[in-house]
């Protein structure tokens, strides 16, 4: 309330000024809708409104805050959208350079473009898939028709050729004549309906690209650089999570008891601190792997069993986290709780005789948000940072799973020779973490003004 | 002072002593033993870990590292050059001085590259050229030091091929060039960030403003009055950055094959190799307690304001 009345006080400052050619209706009192219009003006803004206002009008942090926002896309929703999946190996399709299309793939266009209504490359199946089954199955075909044929034998490295145009055909073709140009087609037998549980063969009539190329193993890069980014990001996400929770209280607690025990535990702190941690890191990494792996194989369910769908490099990186990583945080947050414990209204507070959790709950925490919530910000591109760099050494993430550390690691053996399968990679890392320090500062300098530099 | 100095160093030891203790537990705790091969039979691998102690307690075994580490004797390699000293695997194969050598290379550049860069940034606040190395030196931070290895590997030795591809034992000066300069960017580029900062703080100072209204000429003002006082921050830095270029280390050798103790670390873990293990971990440990040590003495002496008794946070 007083803030309204400072307001109209200065509002008025202009027409004071002006005194002399007040009239008298400027003396009236204020209508109702006036009123109204005062106090509009006026919203009592949150802390969390007023950091995004600022926010906001920070160009840089709103720019680096959608590139994240696009990478979060790219990586969550965008393996919906494509054809691949990260750990599907195409053995034709190996060493593949951005947007090349296989042999296979290449005869199969021309087939397509010489009005052929759809294609089937054994091959370029999902699965690696390099036959089609025997039994039943059914196509549709252009005209709507629906082609049903047995496959007596399992067909090996073929093409399928639906052809509806003229007369509904479906050829088979030998793939290696395919791409010499010099095939023989073979019809297909065609029965009128299709029999009881028949499957249906899906046929091509456009060829996905791979837009990054592929891998030596004929894994499509787009899908594993989407894959590796969702990896990185979890594990960021995850460690900061994992940081916060056992630095905050760590620190809580030896902030507010002080005297001997802060003492104590703050020693701790130090030691840890003092230890070169990639040393520790890259010799855990190691230790870990095995025991974690027999635990893996021995759960069957609950949180153990999700946990191994993490993979154990991922796993072990958390716990390099949970033991070394949390100590920065403990020291701000006792930093902070030690300079909030002797602030006046705490003192007031406890003279009023507020119980200490009451205290921590009314005044220590939200206090505390801030400069907890920027530095597990901060955190994050620095453990994605640590992954990319022990994955990079060959210790973090294994095949088939992938993170941005690990494909650039993989690409290195092969460098002269295919450099997009490093760039593409690197650059995603470089942006993602770019992206990620600049929200940080952003949110920093919203959260905390004075802290900006 | 001489307290404090001694104080410092004790603390010290201690790091290194439980450096040392995490490292053997750790390697010990790594499943398998050293000498299981496929086609070792259970009485080789007796025989064998008898003959290296390994079958001895583990508290023993602690025990005899430690004072055989007091004494100087880093023990023998198990495995990856059976028989040979430690010592002379780390100090007279070259390992050692490579990896300094690159190291402290890095270090220079990054002295040099970064304070000059941080100066010229604060100097001409607010105009292109501070917003350019703005975003630079953001990049610098942000850009991975391999990413900036193989970056440069793709340039300057791929695709112009002015630089050899392999380093190896950095034969000749144009080797040095690329595994330096990725060593050397992130550091420089933070210490331009740290240079700025405090530059700034400093140019707003009373002292500053004095020495400008008495007619001192600019560059007199920046190196005599403002540098001075915001080197404090950088000379801080100092200890972490020793610190990450132990780290940028593996990563550099890695990438560019430079058999350095990094990549002999790494494979002395994959390897088992328990006596290589501890002996690397405790050089390079070493290294950075030692630089920490020396940065924390140094502060105090570079900057008087800050008292010598009291606990800093």
């Amino acid at each position: 309330m007083e803030k309204k009345s400072f307001h109209l006080f200065h509002s008025n400052v202009d027409a004071i000024a002006k005194w002399s050619s007040l009239r008298d209706e400027d003396f009236a009192p204020a209508t109702e809708t006036e009123k109204e219009s005062m106090v509009e003006e006026h919203k009592s803004v949150s802390y969390w409104k007023d950091a995004w206002r600022r926010f906001r009008s920070n160009r840089v942090s709103m720019i680096s805050l959608f590139v994240f926002l696009v990478i979060l896309l790219f990586s969550f929703v965008g393996p919906y959208f494509i054809a691949y999946s990260y750990d599907e190996q195409y053995r034709e399709a190996a060493k593949l350079f951005p947007f090349e299309k296989t042999d296979v793939e290449k005869a199969a266009q021309a087939l397509l473009d010489a009005g052929a209504d759809g294609v089937l490359a054994t091959s370029m199946l999902s699965g690696s898939q390099t036959y089609i089954k025997k039994g039943d199955y059914y196509i549709v075909g252009k005209n709507g028709q629906t082609y049903a044929f047995r496959f007596a034998k399992s067909k090996e490295k073929s093409v399928l050729v639906l052809e509806s145009d003229q007369e509904p055909a479906l050829w088979i073709v030998d793939q290696k004549a395919l791409i010499s140009g010099s095939y023989e087609k073979t019809p297909v037998e065609m029965m009128d309906t299709p029999a009881e549980g028949a499957s249906e063969l899906k046929m091509m009539t456009s060829f996905f690209p791979h837009v990054f190329g592929t891998d030596s193993a004929g894994r499509d890069l787009l899908a594993r650089c989407m894959y590796g980014a969702r990896v990185s990001l979890i594990i960021g996400i995850v460690a900061a999570l994992i940081v916060l929770v056992i630095g905050s209280i760590y620190g809580a607690i030896s902030g507010l008891a002080g005297g001997a025990v802060d003492f104590v535990m703050m020693r701790i702190v130090e030691l840890i601190y003092s230890v070169p941690d990639v040393l520790i890191v890259l010799l855990l990494q190691v230790v870990l792997k095995e025991p974690l792996q027999k635990w893996f194989d021995g759960a069957q369910s609950g949180i153990v069993k999700s946990m191994s769908d993490l993979g154990v490099g991922v796993v072990s990186i958390f716990i390099t986290f949970a033991l070394l990583y949390w100590v920065g945080m403990a020291r701000i947050v006792r930093g902070q709780v030690l300079m909030l414990k002797q602030q006046e209204y705490v003192t007031a507070a406890r003279a009023l005789g507020v119980s200490g959790r009451r205290i921590v709950k009314r005044h220590l925490i939200p206090n505390c948000v801030g400069q907890l919530v920027i530095t597990t910000c901060l955190q994050i591109p620095s453990a994605i940072f640590l992954e990319s760099f022990l994955s990079f050494l060959g210790m973090g993430v294994s095949a088939p799973m992938a993170s941005l550390g690990s494909l650039c690691s993989d690409a290195l053996d092969v460098l002269q020779n295919y450099p997009y399968r490093m760039l593409c990679p690197a650059i995603i890392l470089t942006v993602l973490v770019l992206s990620l320090n600049l929200v940080g500062d952003g949110i920093r300098d919203a959260l905390d003004p004075r802290l900006k530099k | 002072m001489v307290f404090y100095t001694l104080k410092r160093i004790a603390a010290a030891f201690l790091t290194l002593v439980l450096i040392a203790t995490i490292t053997f537990f750790l390697m010990n705790a790594i499943p398998g033993s050293p000498f299981m091969t496929d086609k070792s039979t259970p009485e080789q691998i007796a025989r064998a870990n008898a003959k290296y102690g390994l079958d001895q307690p583990l508290a023993v075994q602690w025990w005899r590292y430690m004072t055989n580490y007091l004494r100087g004797d880093m023990g023998v390699s198990l495995k990856m050059q059976e028989g040979t000293d430690v010592t002379t695997i780390l100090f007279h194969q070259g390992k050692f001085q490579l990896s300094i050598r690159v190291g402290l290379w890095a270090l220079l550049v990054a002295v040099l590259l970064g304070i000059p860069l941080g100066c010229i940034a604060a100097y001409n606040r607010g105009r292109a050229i501070d917003s350019i190395l703005r975003v630079l030196t953001t990049f610098g931070v942000a850009v991975p030091s391999f990413v900036f290895a193989t970056l440069l590997l793709m340039i300057f030795a791929v695709e112009l091929k002015w630089l050899p591809v392999l380093s190896n034992s950095l034969e000749s000066p144009a080797a040095y060039v690329m595994p330096v300069l990725s060593l050397a960017l992130y550091p420089s580029c933070y210490i331009a960030k740290l240079t700025r900062t405090s530059m700034l703080d400093a140019i707003n100072q009373d002292y500053i403003r004095t020495a400008r209204a008495k007619g001192l000429k600019t560059g007199k003002i920046i190196f005599k009055h403002a540098l001075r006082n915001s080197l404090i921050p950088v000379i801080t830095y100092l200890g972490p950055l020793s610190a990450s270029i132990v780290t940028g280390g593996f990563v550099v050798e890695t990438t560019f094959s430079i058999p350095g103790l990094g990549k002999y670390f790494i494979s002395s873990i994959l390897n088992r190799d328990y006596p290589v293990i501890m002996g690397t971990t405790v050089v390079l440990a070493a290294l950075i307690v030692i630089m920490n040590l020396v940065v924390d003495i140094a502060y105090k002496i570079v900057d008087p304001r800050i008292t010598l008794t009291s606990k800093e946070d």
